[in-house]
């Protein structure tokens, strides 16, 4: 039918917008990052200093790589336990019950508020707390940034995981009842396997939101631009200089931080795909 | 099995039955851990916030610094409020889902319908790079697609088109995965009685999944209602209330960044994220009433 | 019931969208009013917000600007997407060859930066170059160390290892406080230098001044950089700076004006720190406007340009200043305002100059 062609064009002239979108992202930052690896060569990805002294300028983007790795990994790690079983919670056990209702829109709170509000909060409530277990210098560093995007991440890897959840058909699982699982077999051999690929959607989802965090990490960092010793180390992430710098950025600096904006969007990408082979293989 | 093994045959039901308990235990413990800083947040905001929150904040426009300086001197609540930022905020984020949400919907549906092809791995690909994009970075294409070239100076409309592009991943991912959880035998039900290809689209792909799909566009418009790294380079801020699309435009989000700056507002950055908080929560509800209604009515 | 609910939630979303409209001040569509957008620097930001409001009073312009940093401000006029921008430096010779056409800077108030730092109880604390040299570079780590207590016997200085805080994004606060160690210590020059973002070689970077102030007013035993303005409005303790005269002078309004009150050049390129007026503290520096000379280009209006240039030369003016002291900005000695004002004389529309 003549509808159903054009509604297939449709679809797939839409499908051609994101390309179009991240094409010219890629366009414009390979623009701005000429002259940064022109003057540092491919060295640029693996130099560990950044000076921005006049004269004796020297940029490379290795300590923001270590630092947005570091912390974006330990953030996921520290959110899957927390956001998989807040979605059997709300998804499977107390599925419509006001109890989930309740949690559900808590953790979806999370989602709205602003980073700058997490920074801050983080400054205020997290920073002495870590300080005072006297684990990290005045209690800026990678654990703590790690753990307010921990924070952070939850609504996301959350929602939809518990969405998917929520819709593995009921035959499914009554089958398996029938059959005399327990609860704990329903979830592990039925609901999982089914919800697999939209919960692991999520948690990339979420890796990706941690991965280009400013505000929050930035305020908690401690923005030493060398790559960290340590977990409690101070450190700084790509998107935190992007963001702490920009402003006031020209010339060889400039071209240096959209460099590392490109070098993000690469790593990014690299970084799903070995994680989606990895699933693939041991999961 | 001989009678023999009834013994172990209990034993392992035994040994299941506790797995099953103690699992549930342990899903208990973490989500009350995950509900534990979320409720530390809220506290601290309403408690920092709730102070300054009185109508005249939602009506009148943000205050300068003398004001806010002179206010605090004499111990009273800082007058004004932040009423350009919220019909800022309302405006470029009405514009952002306008542009994100049919475009996300119609690539989530793409995807869904052509599940394995080459092209589409490269679009879920690209579209989950895209989610990594530090929101600072969008705000500088925005600002060299369209402040430089299309609207010649700062403007709202440069905002929504760099949330728009924030948005479109989460939606065309939920999208997506909704829609890969309909049960098949309801579209070829449909298909079977020769509707054509949008109307099963619209009458019971979208119907069938509009709780995950509305899951998706909240989740979404919370990420970018409080995104103020992109709208400083694109919206700009602005004193007044402004409803033109080609004018710097304020949203609550920028003005808390101004807050944040100016020593004298540091107190309005509470009441500020408690609006926004409230905005999320609302819209949550909203949705979630819209979505139990459309399942009751979807159920036979 | 629910959709009872549904709607009450709508109309009361609505109810206050359509009182916002009442109650603000909006740009009325079909009026010809100008309204001029602007963007740089985020120190001056709360004088400029306040002078801009108090000038749209009088005469209906209305100005709106974004503090998205210096070098945001001068990218923005590059790209001609503002009427004019601010920075807290002034340009160099490479950025003005840099611009697609010719150039003013006039500078509108005046910001210090304060050595903020937190010891309870010791208060009064005087600092010198040298000090300053020491504790910055991680040659002095504690505050009871012979340097400091020399220059100040009668404080009880405690036993306390002392954290350094700078500022870790760009700023122009960095750039005068660089400026000024460059110019009072030679190991300085050396090893940091001057800039916006600086290789320091110890201590924490915090974010903007409010972070700097944060760390230093939750840490005991910190010291610190800070914009005055923002120090001022904080009850944050900072301490004396000797200037070049030998004077140990307290910043205030009046002693950061007190830099301004040198030979200034007439394109106003300057930076005032270490100035050698008696009475000056010694880390202190202007802050800029920048606009086209011509400023008829992008099809822009003889009235726009005569917007921008009358609203610069009422900030000027002793009115303007005054506004500036009420959000603790050091206003422009006479000196330097007649300098700014002769620059505005030779902004020209179609080669005539705006302001006759």
């Amino acid at each position: 039918m003549i509808s159903d062609r054009l509604t297939k064009t449709i679809l797939f002239a839409s499908s051609l917008i994101v390309l179009i979108i991240s094409a010219g992202i890629v366009l414009s930052l390979v623009v701005g990052a000429i002259p940064a690896f022109k003057e540092f060569g491919a060295g640029f990805i693996f130099t560990n200093k950044w000076n921005p002294t006049e004269g004796h300028e020297v940029y490379g983007a290795l300590p923001f790589i270590a630092g947005t790795l570091i912390t974006s990994f330990l953030a996921l790690i520290l959110c899957v336990p927390l956001a998989f079983s807040t979605s059997l919670f709300i998804g499977e056990y107390f599925r419509n019950t006001r109890v989930s209702g309740i949690l559900s829109s808590l953790v979806d709170l999370l989602a709205g508020i602003p980073s700058i509000v997490y920074g801050l909060w983080g400054f205020y409530t997290l920073r002495p707390i870590v300080n005072n277990l006297g684990l990290s210098d005045q209690g800026f560093g990678i654990f703590t940034s790690s753990l307010i995007l921990t924070i952070m991440i939850i609504p996301y890897a959350t929602s939809m995981s518990t969405e998917i959840i929520a819709m593995v058909p009921e035959e499914l699982k009554e089958a398996a009842y029938s059959l005399g699982a327990t609860r704990f077999e329903v979830i592990f051999n039925v609901i999982i396997p089914n919800a697999r690929s939209g919960i692991i959607a999520s948690y990339i989802l979420a890796l990706g939101r941690a991965l280009g965090e400013t505000m929050a990490v930035t305020m908690l960092i401690g923005n030493s631009n060398i790559v960290p010793s340590g977990l409690f180390a101070t450190g700084n992430t790509m998107a935190s200089i992007i963001a702490n710098q920009f402003g006031e950025a020209s010339g060889l600096k400039l071209s240096a931080l959209i460099a590392i904006g490109l070098l993000l969007f690469a790593i990014t990408g690299i970084v799903n795909s070995i994680g989606k082979y990895i699933i693939r293989k041991f999961v | 099995m001989t009678i023999n093994n009834i013994p172990a045959f209990i034993d392992k039901a035994e040994l299941r039955n506790k797995k099953n308990k103690l699992f549930l235990g342990l899903v208990i413990v973490l989500s009350v851990l995950t509900v534990i800083p979320i409720i530390f947040i809220i506290v601290k905001m309403i408690i920092n916030g709730i102070g300054q929150l009185n109508f005249s904040f939602f009506v009148r426009t943000s205050p300068d610094s003398l004001q806010a300086m002179t206010a605090i001197a004499n111990n009273e609540t800082i007058p004004g409020g932040i009423a350009n930022g919220i019909t800022g905020t309302f405006l470029i984020v009405l514009m952002a889902s306008v542009i994100a949400v049919p475009v996300g919907i119609m690539i989530g549906i793409y995807l869904y319908e052509n599940q394995g092809r080459r092209y589409s791995n490269i679009l879920r690909n690209v579209s989950e790079i895209l989610q990594g994009v530090p929101s600072i970075v969008l705000g500088i294409i925005s600002y060299l697609w369209i402040v430089k070239n299309v609207t010649n100076g700062f403007s709202a409309f440069a905002g929504s088109v760099s949330l728009s592009i924030m948005m479109l991943p989460m939606l065309i991912r939920s999208t997506e995965e909704t829609l890969k959880m309909i049960p098949d035998e309801i579209i070829e039900a449909a298909f079977a009685l020769g509707a054509p290809y949008y109307k099963v689209i619209t009458k019971v792909l979208l119907p069938a999944g509009f709780s995950g799909l509305s899951t998706g566009i909240l989740l979404s418009l919370s990420r970018v209602l409080g995104e103020t790294a992109p709208l400083m380079m694109t919206a700009l801020g602005s004193s007044v209330i402004n409803y033109n699309i080609s004018k710097p435009t304020s949203a609550v989000p920028l003005l808390i960044w101004e807050f944040y700056n100016d020593p004298n507002m540091v107190n309005l950055i509470w009441s500020s994220a408690l609006f926004l908080m409230v905005l999320v929560l609302s819209l949550n509800i909203l949705s979630r009433r819209i979505a139990a209604k459309s399942k009751s009515r979807n159920q036979r | 019931m629910n959709k009872m609910k549904n709607l009450i939630i709508l109309a009361s979303i609505l109810s206050i969208l359509l009182s916002c409209t009442s109650g603000g001040k909006k740009v009325a569509p079909g009026d010809k009013k100008i309204s001029l957008t602007a963007a740089g620097a985020t120190f001056p930001m709360p004088f400029y917000n306040l002078a801009f409001k108090k000038y749209a009073e009088n005469t209906g312009v209305s100005l709106t600007y974004g503090g998205i940093g210096s070098g945001g401000g001068i990218r923005s006029l590059n790209d001609k997407v503002v009427d004019f921008g601010a920075s807290d430096a002034f340009l160099t010779d490479k950025e003005i060859s840099g611009m697609p056409a010719e150039i003013v800077q006039i500078p509108t108030c005046i910001g210090a930066v304060v050595i903020a730092y937190n010891l309870p109880g010791v208060d009064y604390l005087k600092m010198t170059p040298e000090l300053l040299e020491n504790i910055f570079m991680g040659a002095i780590t504690k505050w009871n160390a012979p340097g400091i207590k020399a220059v100040n016997p009668d404080l009880a200085l405690p036993d306390m290892k002392i954290t350094v805080v700078y500022r870790s994004d760009g700023s122009g606060t960095t750039y005068i406080f660089s400026d000024y160690m460059t110019k009072v210590s030679s190991i300085w020059k050396e090893k940091v230098g001057t800039g916006k973002s600086l290789n320091w070689p110890i201590g924490i970077g915090a974010k903007g001044n409010p972070g700097v102030a944060g760390t230093i007013s939750q840490s005991v035993g910190s010291i610190g950089y800070i914009g005055s303005e923002y120090a001022f409005a904080q009850k944050i303790q900072y301490a004396l700076v000797r200037n070049s005269s030998g004077n140990y002078i307290n910043p205030d309004i009046k002693t950061i004006s007190s830099a301004a009150k040198v030979e200034i050049p007439a394109d106003t390129r300057i930076m005032i720190t270490n100035s050698s007026d008696p009475e000056a503290y010694p880390i202190s520096g202007f802050t800029w406007i920048i606009l086209y000379k011509e400023q008829s280009y992008s099809s822009r209006s003889y009235a726009r340009a005569e917007s921008v240039v009358k609203f610069l030369d009422w900030l000027e003016s002793p009115d303007a200043q005054a506004i500036a002291e009420t959000v603790n900005y050091a206003s422009l000695p006479s000196n330097v305002s007649s300098v700014a004002k002769n620059i505005l004389n030779t902004v020209t529309f179609d080669g005539k100059p705006v302001l006759k």
